[in-house]
């Protein structure tokens, strides 16, 4: 409720009198004799309980006058409920087209419904509203009436992903500063428990928040990366597995390489992935790998497609991805580098992986040579020191210590590596006063650093021997070498990840090709989970400004917190009525 | 009975004591009187309570005055009846006697027994009512003047032992008009003069209970009269004296 006259609010401190009065005009009353005073008596005992509630009820009567009357001169707007127009009002209606909407639940589409209730409640605008239109692009469309519900129509399924919390208090920041009577901001979302977890909108008081309470929750399962290593496609699911919880069951994944900028054959692959094994909230994620055939695939950038079978979902079934393959290392191994290494380069040299060369130089405690170096540590305990120098002269950041524990290999990126044990290394540790960091460490053994880079140089905690560890007689210790010289010690082309319709945009630099970018949609857009009426009713600006509604309700309460009518009239003929009823009261009873 | 002299006839007279020689000489009404009609007794009792010397307006009288009035009028018609007349005025005691005679000057000896009688201190008559009726040991008509501001069963007590002892007993309770309508400042402590009792009312929100209570306390004491062959008459003291004495007949 609001006023007109706000100031006049202060006259509420006249409601006082009749209960000043009635105590200061308790006097000492005059005397007067009069015989019968025992009939006066018995007559006031009859009467006292009557007179003390006449007594009461004109006080009520009296304050409530004065009440009545004072509100009725500061001119109160009360809302009013139901049809008819409304006060000039600035709202933004946020059409939440981000990919989530293009799932089909009940056999509609998500977005179908929302346009609907988008284009109601434009449609009710007036000329004296002003109203904006926000998409999943974050971007507010003003115009006319007609320009809205031209861009309600036309509107598709996006690809990028809308944070309603930071929508609606940039929405509400917007309308707050429109100077109209109404400010409202609509959500028009299918409201996802994850476009709702980045806290709470600050919505200014004054500022209604209306949304449309989601539909049913539907079964979603989406692909939100993949990644290519040697020989693998490592492809994260992860979605909301309603109505299948507590049953695992495998999942196909498709996958397609081919149709790279260069023309290339297409191979397919199928793999099976086991969900639920990392579960969080009403989301499912879970990995699956497909092995690639990576020899025979040509130098160069190769560009493939993930696909899962159609669900609810259709945006998320499908992701781009895209690597390099390397052309064949010119490699040389120094005699100190052992036979082991040796004869690996010898596999993938008749396999065309490697040619003989100086650009990457595989040694045993030398002085790192040329312009890439792979370095194990030396055969005597006695030449680290002087490996460490020469480590330290060429700018390295790193140096073998002391002889550590045994263990086991470990590594996210190679994970060729994973559980090879290690019953000899050195502890890789820091050089000088300043810590390297942990951005080159590759491998692990007891989360200590066992395969380090930095620049053109690749440090091994162990030397690539049986007798340090069991690497060089495990089956990946091939592919490992490769991956060596191939792909870490030169450096990995950068494949970024961005938001947007799936496809692969490459980065050149001249002639060269330096990286790609892979667009998608979010990861988050996979877990089609609603959230709670009162956890969006919070995450939207609390309980007392936000309302999230029913279909029904929310066009009913649309621009209903700005109809608003003067309320003086009522409160006066409520004055007249109490007046009245005070004068009944006064008179009947004398 | 023995005849003693003529009176002009009124209505309600028995009609066999009409004397029509005269009327058919003369063509006019009398009927003839005998001595045992003039032998009735008649006692005024006049109550002289504190609460009798009130009175509402200062134009009217007090009920004392009225009273005195009322009884000396009431003393005259009967004495000229050639009834026995006497008069007891009396508060918490018995302040003046003057037995029941028909005696030439005898009015005059009732009129100085109420000059006589100050306006009482008492407050407890029915006491002296009591009291009284020791006194009447003849038979006769007691006439009671009072504001009956008094215990209804102390006095009913006293007037039905008068009644049983044969008298025919009258009251008259006299009010002041201002003690029927209650009225007067928006708030004001009532305090009676015969007591130290007192109350704080605002007589416009309690005039409607106070008149019901009146109202109520009149009918009780007719009702209480009724019952024992008491005339009783309500008399505020704005009555003319001619209606009040009308009553009588």
């Amino acid at each position: 409720m609001s006023f007109i006259h706000p100031l006049a609010l202060l006259g509420l401190a006249a409601a006082a009198i009749p209960a000043l009065l009635h105590l200061l005009q308790r006097r000492i009353p005059p005397e007067i004799d009069f015989p019968p005073v025992r009939y006066l008596s018995a007559a006031e005992r009859e009467s006292a309980r009557r007179l003390k509630l006449r007594h009461l009820l004109l006080l009520i009567l009296r304050t409530a006058l004065i009440v009545a009357i004072v509100l009725a001169a500061a001119r109160p707007l009360v809302p009013l409920r139901g049809g008819g127009a409304h006060q000039p009002t600035a709202a933004v209606v946020i059409l939440d087209n981000s990919p989530s909407s293009g799932a089909i639940v009940d056999g509609g589409l998500v977005l179908d419904r929302l346009r609907v209730a988008a284009r109601s409640s434009v449609g009710r605008t007036t000329s004296a509203d002003r109203v904006w239109l926000m998409l999943c692009d974050g971007v507010l469309r003003g115009g006319s009436r007609e320009a809205l519900l031209a861009t309600i129509d036309s509107t598709r399924a996006g690809w990028q992903r809308l944070d309603l919390v930071q929508a609606v208090e940039r929405a509400a920041r917007i309308v707050n500063a429109q100077p109209l009577p109404g400010r409202e901001v609509q959500v028009l979302s299918d409201l996802q428990s994850t476009a709702l977890a980045s806290g709470r909108a600050d919505v200014p008081s004054g500022v209604r928040v209306l949304a449309l309470a989601p539909g049913r929750a539907v079964a979603n399962r989406g692909i939100t990366a993949v990644t290519v290593s040697e020989g693998a496609a490592v492809i994260e699911l992860s979605g909301s597995m309603v109505g299948v919880a507590g049953t695992p069951q495998p999942v196909p994944v498709t996958i397609r390489i081919g149709g790279g900028h260069r023309d290339r054959g297409e191979i397919a692959a199928r793999g099976l992935a086991t969900p639920g094994s990392d579960r969080s909230g009403g989301a499912t994620r879970s990995v699956v790998t497909v092995s690639l055939p990576a020899q025979s695939l040509a130098p160069g950038w190769w560009v493939g497609e993930a696909a899962l079978e159609p669900d609810e979902l259709r945006a998320d079934d499908r992701r781009p991805f895209a690597w390099r393959v390397a052309p064949p290392a010119r490699v040389m191994a120094t005699s100190s580098a052992g036979s082991f290494v040796a004869a690996a380069l010898a596999v993938l040299q008749d396999g065309k992986r490697i040619v003989d060369g100086r650009d990457v130089v595989i040694s045993g405690g030398e002085a790192p040579a040329g312009s890439h170096a792979i370095v194990q540590p030396p055969v005597d305990p006695a030449l680290v020191g002087q490996a460490n120098r020469a480590l330290a002269s060429r700018g390295v950041p790193w140096r073998w210590g002391q002889l550590d524990t045994p263990g086991v290999l470990t590594s996210p990126e190679l994970t060729v590596l994973n559980g090879v044990p290690v019953v000899r290394r050195y502890r890789i540790e820091g050089a000088g006063s300043g810590e390297p960091g942990a951005g080159g460490v590759l491998a692990t053994v007891n989360g200590e650093p066992w395969l380090v880079r930095s620049g053109g140089v690749v440090l091994l905690g162990s030397r690539l021997d049986t007798a340090w560890t069991a690497l060089p007689a495990a089956p990946g210790f091939v592919p490992f070498v490769d991956a060596l010289v191939n792909r870490i010690v030169m450096g990995e082309a950068e494949v970024a990840a961005a938001e947007g319709a799936p496809r692969v945009e490459f980065r050149t630099r001249g002639t060269d090709t330096v990286g790609a970018t892979v667009f998608g949609p979010d990861p988050r857009e996979s877990d089609l989970t609603p959230a709670t009426p009162v956890l969006a009713t919070a995450a939207l600006g609390g309980k007392d400004r936000t309302a999230v509604l029913t279909a029904d309700r929310f066009a009913s309460e649309l621009f209903s917190g700005t109809r608003r009518a003067d309320a003086s009239g009522l409160l006066l003929v409520l004055a007249l009525l109490l007046a009245a009823a005070e004068l009944g009261v006064a008179t009947r009873t004398r | 009975m023995e005849f003693t002299e003529h009176r002009a006839y009124q209505p309600g007279d028995e009609l066999r004591y009409l004397d029509w020689r005269i009327l058919g000489r003369s063509d006019r009404l009398f009927v003839k009187q005998f001595e045992e009609e003039t032998n009735l007794r008649a006692m005024i009792l006049v109550d002289a309570s504190r609460s009798m010397a009130w009175q509402g307006t200062p134009e009217r009288l007090t009920k004392r005055a009225y009273a005195d009035r009322l009884a000396a009028a009431l003393a005259l018609i009967l004495l000229r009846q050639r009834d026995a007349t006497g008069l007891v005025t009396f508060d918490e005691q018995v302040r003046q006697v003057i037995p029941a005679r028909v005696k030439a000057g005898q009015w005059t000896r009732v009129v100085r027994g109420l000059l006589d009688t100050p306006d009482g201190q008492g407050t407890a008559a029915h006491a002296a009512l009591q009291r009284l009726t020791a006194l009447l040991t003849r038979r006769g008509m007691v006439v009671l003047l009072s504001d009956l501001l008094f215990d209804r069963e102390l006095a009913l007590a006293a007037l039905r032992y008068l009644r049983h002892r044969g008298h025919q007993v009258i009251v008259f309770h006299l009010m002041d008009p201002a003690e029927v309508e209650l009225s007067g400042p928006p708030e004001v402590r009532f305090k009676d003069p015969e007591s130290a009792l007192s109350v704080v009312v605002r007589p416009r929100e309690l005039a409607r209970a106070y008149a019901d209570t009146v109202r109520r306390e009149i009918a009780a004491w007719r009702k209480a009269c009724r019952r024992h062959g008491i005339a009783y008459h309500h008399v505020q003291t704005d009555l003319p004296f001619g209606l009040a004495l009308r009553l009588l007949t």
